[in-house]
């Protein structure tokens, strides 16, 4: 065998190890069409609530958006391999949804989620920190934007009117949960293309 | 003239290598995802996680998921090593140049 043969060889054995590396980093992820069901859960949550069913809109829909979301990770993600940061961003998310689930039923049971725009202030400040700590995991310039989306929602829950908490929790919703969700999952689906074609 | 270093054949095979490699960016997986994303045979996969097994590069465990049978693999500290070294070989070999992603 020649020498360019032989460097072209070792080359393509370079680029092997580091295409599958890649690969099985990027197989742990695949969490765009978790934003967008949640996105579209939290719209059904909060224009049922809307509606006068307060009480149980938010556990209702909530509970089942998390049952879809296990079914879904289980059915789709069967096989996926385990990893430190997979497991890190999912426990992030899993311990907003738990903190979020456990302090607003007790707030709204106990009668104390009077005023909407406590509701309004502590779930944007809750999905800002969430989506910050993910950001600073998969250093996701596009999902810290999502961060400050929701922290700006947080503040004009906090200072402007009901209206205006409203509107800006419902536009975050959108770009943050709907918005993002497409844009994660045109990402992955590129992804998945080039490993594919690296594989192949 | 330093001595040119000599290719782990354990790890040189390409579908041994691209386990390997696999392994690294993840800490353990399954044997379903490893054929689909190799796209090899189960009896030719089989046999080469073997070998790897063999060596003391990878670590299997079987259990039961659902009443299904799962065999989960993991790169070992001496597979780490191994591929490590294998790659900064390769590197020499090639005169430097190509750094790969970890």
């Amino acid at each position: 065998m020649g020498n360019n043969a032989k460097d072209a060889e070792l080359t393509e054995r370079l680029v092997l190890i580091e295409s599958m590396i890649a690969e099985g980093r990027r197989s742990a992820e695949g969490w765009g069409w978790t934003f967008v069901l949640w996105g579209v859960a939290y719209y059904v949550a909060f224009f049922w609530a809307g509606w006068g069913h307060f009480a149980y809109a938010w556990p209702v829909t909530v509970v089942a958006a998390g049952l879809v979301t296990t079914v879904g990770l289980w059915r789709h993600g069967g096989n996926r391999p385990s990893t430190t940061l997979g497991r890190a961003i999912g426990s992030t998310w899993c311990a907003m949804g738990i903190s979020m689930f456990i302090l607003f039923d007790a707030l709204g049971f106990g009668g104390h989620l009077a005023d909407i725009r406590i509701f309004l202030a502590a779930a944007s400040a809750m999905l800002g920190c969430a989506n910050f700590a993910c950001s600073v995991m998969l250093k996701w310039k596009a999902e810290f934007g999502c961060a400050l989306t929701w922290w700006t929602a947080t503040v004009i829950a906090s200072f402007g009117s009901v209206n205006a908490g409203i509107l800006a929790f419902l536009v975050a919703i959108f770009l943050c949960q709907i918005v993002f969700g497409i844009y994660a999952m045109i990402l992955e689906s590129r992804w998945r293309g080039h490993g594919e074609a690296a594989n192949g | 003239m330093a001595e040119l270093p000599e290719l782990n054949p354990v790890i040189h095979g390409k579908l041994r290598l691209a386990l390997l490699s696999l392994l690294m960016g993840v800490e353990e997986a399954e044997f379903t995802w490893l054929r689909e994303k190799t796209g090899s045979t189960d009896g030719n996969l089989g046999a080469q996680l073997m070998k790897l097994e063999e060596a003391g590069y990878v670590a299997v465990q079987k259990r039961f998921v659902l009443r299904k049978p799962q065999t989960l693999y993991r790169m070992t500290e001496k597979g780490r090593v191994a591929l490590s070294e294998y790659v900064d070989a390769l590197k020499q070999l090639l005169g430097a140049g190509i750094a790969p992603g970890f």
